[in-house]
């Protein structure tokens, strides 16, 4: 995972990341190892402008607030892949979240 | 010094189709061998539609998609049996209006009814089609209770189920049916095993080249040499895999699948989780029908984030009271599949056009009635930022709200790939499955089926392998 994707499910994860022994990042580090390659490249192409932006943004240190904000901005960007990169890291982070966190 | 191995028949994929074509050919008396790109597992290694399950038997862990406007996410079984391992273990024959028109269409010879119901009946004494013993659960009765308050009419599915007599059910997939005859009768079935392409010689194929994965993560690389070959990698990695080949003419471009808009619908007590509902409505068949979904706890989750996700935490509080039930549809949009060079999964696009979104706002709206009359307090639904519903007067805000920018499409029923027929111009393959430029190369899965028939494809495409492979053998 990149810089931008590891902060992205950390901020969303929250405490349940370190709940479950770090399963949840694991699990969408190996979902987006088991994307089909064209997809997973736009994704990196994403995450790397994506990131650049917020580490000038809310520089010198993001915090888990600032990519929460962002992220929430990117949910109804007027660019359909900018909205659809938020809405797969917030599904894949969701789904492993409620899957693997005790009831 | 690549190893060679060698067989009469390759078969590519275990899947319905290439299952059910193992199955025959190998009880007829030839030598199969199976070549599956993902593992052996025991079918009840995983709870059904659990992170578990979506990790070791989903093609990319489930996370793959059709581009275009709207996306449309999809998945694919990868695993021996294919997608019967990890679908709802729904059946329908092929609904029989379609037999003529795609005979008429696309010249299929010998497809008719009385032939398809023939091999329907043998197929279905195998995988033992049931229903469910006794009552259906909450979650299935809701779509009937609905259905009946607004005079329309619903069913229960059929299912590849069977049950035993405390009423507990075990799925039928490949690997508790087909799998199994074949190998009884001598195939061999290569697990972990990635066909890269065909080796062509002229119009003949003699065999493929392959990597096979060992469990301490080593890999081999081998040539599979082999008299006649029949590919059944399904609707996306079949024509992926002819085109890596070089094969090109009417090779995937028709790709067709039912775009589907989920619900999650809030009750104000508890429903059952374990199972899909087995219940739909069939007053709009052909172009729309209503169902039930997967509603574990991480599905629910996923459904309510679009409409509510705000309130994820305090409706996940009492997520047993929520269930996700679906509208899909038939589309006269289609698609494409494109093999990348030098990349293993294919492009997959998809244009819906303007009367596919209508029919999915016609769709999402008729669910909304009826879930609303079976009793819904409040329904979330697969659009972002999407208007949550409480009364039938909301419903009016869901025609607006479904469009290309918004909306969150799924589809799993894939189709159409590389049509059969004799009518070369408009098909891959003939009435049987070989493919055009090719004397002993066939398709035998659901890429197949001329148009996505508007139900789960796979009692269609197990009835068309088994014709197939007869048409195969009788040669």
């Amino acid at each position: 995972m990149l810089w931008m994707e590891r902060r992205v499910v950390t901020a969303l994860a929250g405490p349940d990341d370190k709940r479950t022994g770090g399963a949840i990042t694991e699990f969408v580090d190996s979902s987006f190892a088991a994307m089909p390659q064209h997809l997973r490249l736009g994704v990196v192409g994403e995450s790397v402008l994506l990131g650049a932006y917020v580490a000038l943004r809310y520089a010198p240190r993001p915090s888990d607030d600032d990519v929460l904000a962002a992220m929430s901005a990117w949910e109804h960007n007027p660019i359909g892949v900018i909205r659809q990169y938020a809405r797969l890291l917030t599904s894949l982070v969701v789904f492993a979240q409620q899957e693997l966190m005790p009831e | 010094m690549t190893r060679t191995l060698s067989t009469e028949v390759l078969i590519i994929g275990s899947g319905a189709g290439g299952a059910v074509t193992a199955a025959r050919l190998a009880e007829a008396g030839r030598s199969v061998l199976v070549a599956e790109e993902g593992s052996w597992y025991d079918p009840d290694a995983h709870e059904p539609s659990s992170l578990d399950e979506f990790t070791a038997r989903y093609r990319h862990q489930g996370a793959c998609a059709a581009l275009g406007s709207p996306g449309v996410a999809f998945a694919e079984g990868r695993c021996v049996g294919g997608s019967t391992e990890i679908n709802m273990g729904l059946y329908h024959r092929l609904p029989e209006r379609f037999v003529d028109q795609w005979r008429t269409t696309y010249s299929i010879a010998e497809f008719d009814s009385a032939t398809l119901r023939r091999y329907a009946d043998e197929v279905e004494a195998i995988v033992k089609v049931s229903r469910l013993p006794g009552a259906p659960p909450e979650s299935s009765a809701v779509l009937s209770r609905g259905a009946d308050a607004l005079g329309w009419r619903s069913v229960e599915f059929d299912r590849v189920y069977s049950y035993d007599e405390s009423g507990h059910g075990t799925k039928q997939s490949m690997s508790r049916t087909m799998i199994p005859r074949a190998v009884a009768a001598g195939a061999v079935v290569q697990a972990d095993c990635t066909v890269r392409s065909l080796i062509r010689k002229g119009r003949r194929v003699t065999g493929a080249r392959a990597t096979l994965r060992y469990p301490d993560g080593s890999t081999e690389p081998v040539v599979v040499q082999a008299e006649d070959v029949f590919v059944c990698g399904g609707a996306i990695q079949s024509p992926a895999l002819l085109q890596r080949s070089g094969f090109r003419h009417n090779i995937g471009p028709g790709l067709k699948f039912h775009p589907t808009v989920k619900v999650a619908a809030r009750f104000d007590h508890p429903y059952d989780h374990e199972e899909v509902p087995v219940q739909r409505v069939t007053e709009f068949d052909p172009y729309l029908t209503i169902g039930g979904s997967a509603s574990r706890r991480g599905h629910v989750a996923l459904a309510l984030v679009d409409s509510a996700p705000g309130d994820l935490d305090r409706l996940l509080e009492h997520w047993q009271n929520v269930v996700v039930y679906y509208a899909a549809i038939r589309s006269s949009g289609s698609g494409r599949v494109l093999a990348i060079p030098g990349l293993q999964a294919p492009l997959v696009t998809y244009s819906l056009n303007d009367s596919d979104l209508s029919r999915l706002a016609r769709g999402l709206v008729h669910l909304g009635e009826m879930l609303l009359a079976a009793g819904a307090q409040e329904l979330f639904p697969s659009i972002a930022g999407g208007p949550i519903v409480r009364s039938r007067a909301d419903l009016a805000q869901w025609w607006g709200a479904l469009n290309r920018t918004q909306s969150n499409l799924m589809t799993v029923h894939l189709t159409s790939t590389i049509r059969m027929g004799d009518n070369s111009a408009l098909t891959g393959a003939d009435s049987f499955g070989r493919v055009w430029d090719s004397d002993n190369l066939f398709v035998n899965d659901a890429s197949l089926l001329p148009d996505a028939p508007g139900v789960n494809p796979q009692a269609a495409v197990m009835t068309i392998a088994a014709r197939n492979a007869d048409a195969y053998l009788a040669r």
